[in-house]
């Protein structure tokens, strides 16, 4: 399994895009500097709330997608499948290996968010320490929430061959998310929102995560094993 | 005998198309096994089976007298193999596509190395695939089965886009794989001739079935030799023999007479000279396999 786990991530090492995961953070860098002024609560938070808006709400879920095709699009290329299967895996391990190594991946760049908090609060001179506790709660639970929508992008892009459609069909869930955040109705059930609502600073400041743990177990925990097992059984239904 | 392969029954539908049907497949440890048919025979199918990459419909697949269906990752740690046209990541350096595949195999660093001086790829080793030309990708797909130094090579259609040259080469490292490395070999191919130079074991597959499997000298001998006569008085002659029992094939300027022993072939022209026939030329016609394989294949199609 490891063995995988070092192919797998030798193949993404030389794709060369692994610089991808910088872009979200720095885009949050941005949305972070550019609203100073008279900041109201504290100022930490605050600007974690601009940031998230900008990265959690639609870069995150998209990024998700992005690397999930792309860690299957130089195996759909030039039979990359076959030789692989052919070799001495179980398709099972092949499959977890796959979705690990876009885990650890979205981990980093949460790591990455979470350094361009501390970078923004400190260019801004915030006077306040750096709220590592809390910040560190939001960027694990974003992290958490991107399991299912990576788990269903991995199906999809083993499904599509091309490299467009799984692409098109996550834009197509993740747009709405603006929409359902806007609903206290609706937000808590949509998967695709639960990156943001994860993030979100607030709530209790004794519990675990930002959302009620129900919430994080039916939403998040259910569609993960719905996607998860929808992926893994394709994957091993599917001729190559 | 025990077999390094050896399927029972083995089939696969597509719907109701059945691809491959009942295949008993026996290879033998050391052999090199052609494994012939024409395009679209079923011949990938059956190699994808054999692997895994594929569930038979019905029937069993044993390698190394293993079950593939409960030993499948044992066996496949001891098998080389390259499926129909050439597998790479072309995003990688012919070295780094192997080292991908090196890490899930646990082999030696420096076997890369060794398997793309077989190929004679070492020149190329860090160029992108994606620029190889098809017979350089092909000798990295022979030089990825090579990687594990298998038990058991499987290549399908291995020489499919390499030069004169390079089939020759292949040809040379395949013949030579059983002696020196102890390897058993499964070679497929759509071209008799290039098994009847490598194969100690035919099979041949048509429309999903398996009509032939024995040695090549099997094969050969099915090559059955006619005799051909050219005589002075051809219809005279043909007369004459018939009367005697003797049925030949009239053709428009000679006799062939087909399965006969050196001795009945003697008699018959002794007793053509005694009636005052003059011999002109007594010839042996050989068959070559690829009229046997053609025959074989189109015998199949009419049945």
């Amino acid at each position: 399994m490891l063995a995988i786990l070092r192919s797998e991530i030798f193949k993404f090492r030389k794709a060369n895009i692994w610089a991808l995961i910088f872009v979200g953070p720095v885009i949050a860098i941005f949305a972070g500097l550019v609203d100073s002024g008279e900041l109201p609560v504290n100022s930490w938070v605050y600007t974690v709330l601009m940031m998230n808006l900008v990265y959690a709400v639609l870069f995150l879920p998209l990024i998700t997608g992005v690397f999930a095709s792309i860690v299957c699009r130089y195996e759909h290329q030039a039979g990359g499948w076959k030789q692989l299967l052919a070799l001495p895996v179980t398709k099972g391990r092949v499959f977890l290996a796959k979705y690990l190594l876009l885990v650890s991946l979205v981990f980093l760049m949460q790591l990455l968010y979470l350094g361009a908090i501390y970078l923004v609060g400190n260019m801004q001179g915030f006077a306040e320490p750096f709220p590592l506790e809390i910040i560190w709660k939001s960027v694990l639970g974003g992290w958490i929430a991107t399991f299912p929508l990576i788990a269903l992008q991995l199906w999809l892009a083993i499904w599509f061959k091309s490299f467009a459609a799984p692409f098109a069909v996550n834009v197509i869930f993740t747009i709405p998310t603006i929409l359902a955040l806007n609903s206290e109705k609706l937000a808590p059930f949509y998967p695709w929102a639960q990156p943001y609502l994860m993030m979100n600073i607030g709530g209790k400041v004794d519990a675990m995560f930002f959302v009620p743990w129900d919430q994080l177990l039916i939403v998040v925990g259910g569609s993960f094993i719905l996607f998860f097992l929808g992926g893994y059984f394709l994957f091993n239904r599917k001729a190559f | 005998m025990k077999y390094v392969v050896e399927t029972k029954n083995l089939t696969k539908s597509f719907g109701k198309e059945q691809a491959v049907q009942s295949l008993d497949m026996k290879i033998a440890k050391g052999e090199i096994y052609g494994f012939l048919g024409p395009n679209g025979a079923g011949k990938t199918t059956t190699i994808r089976m054999l692997l895994g990459l594929m569930k038979p419909t019905s029937g069993s697949i044993q390698v190394f007298q293993q079950d593939l269906k409960k030993s499948r990752i044992s066996i496949l740690s001891k098998v080389g193999s390259l499926v129909e046209n050439p597998s790479y990541y072309p995003h990688l350096t012919a070295r780094e596509n192997l080292e991908a595949w090196r890490k899930i195999l646990g082999a030696p660093k420096s076997r890369i190395t060794d398997v793309l001086a077989i190929v004679r790829l070492s020149d190329v080793a860090n160029k992108k695939v994606k620029g190889f030309s098809l017979g350089m990708k092909q000798r990295l797909g022979i030089a990825a089965a090579l990687l594990n130094n298998p038990e058991l090579l499987i290549l399908d259609e291995p020489t499919n886009g390499l030069d004169p040259s390079g089939i020759i080469e292949i040809r040379e490292l395949i013949k030579q794989l059983p002696q020196s490395h102890g390897m058993t070999v499964l070679i497929s191919s759509h071209l008799l001739s290039e098994i009847d130079q490598l194969a100690t074991t035919v099979g041949v597959l048509t429309k999903g079935k398996l009509i032939f499997q024995d040695s090549i000298e099997a094969m050969r001998k099915l090559a059955k030799q006619n005799i051909s006569l050219r005589v002075s008085d051809q219809d005279e002659a043909h007369r004459l023999l018939l009367a005697k029992g003797i049925q030949t094939d009239y053709q428009k300027d000679r006799l062939i007479l087909s399965e006969f022993t050196d001795e009945e072939i003697a008699n018959a022209i002794q007793f053509l000279v005694q009636k005052q026939i003059a011999i002109y030329r007594v010839e042996e016609e050989k068959r070559s396999l690829e009229d046997i394989f053609l025959q074989m294949t189109r015998e199949d199609q009419v049945g």
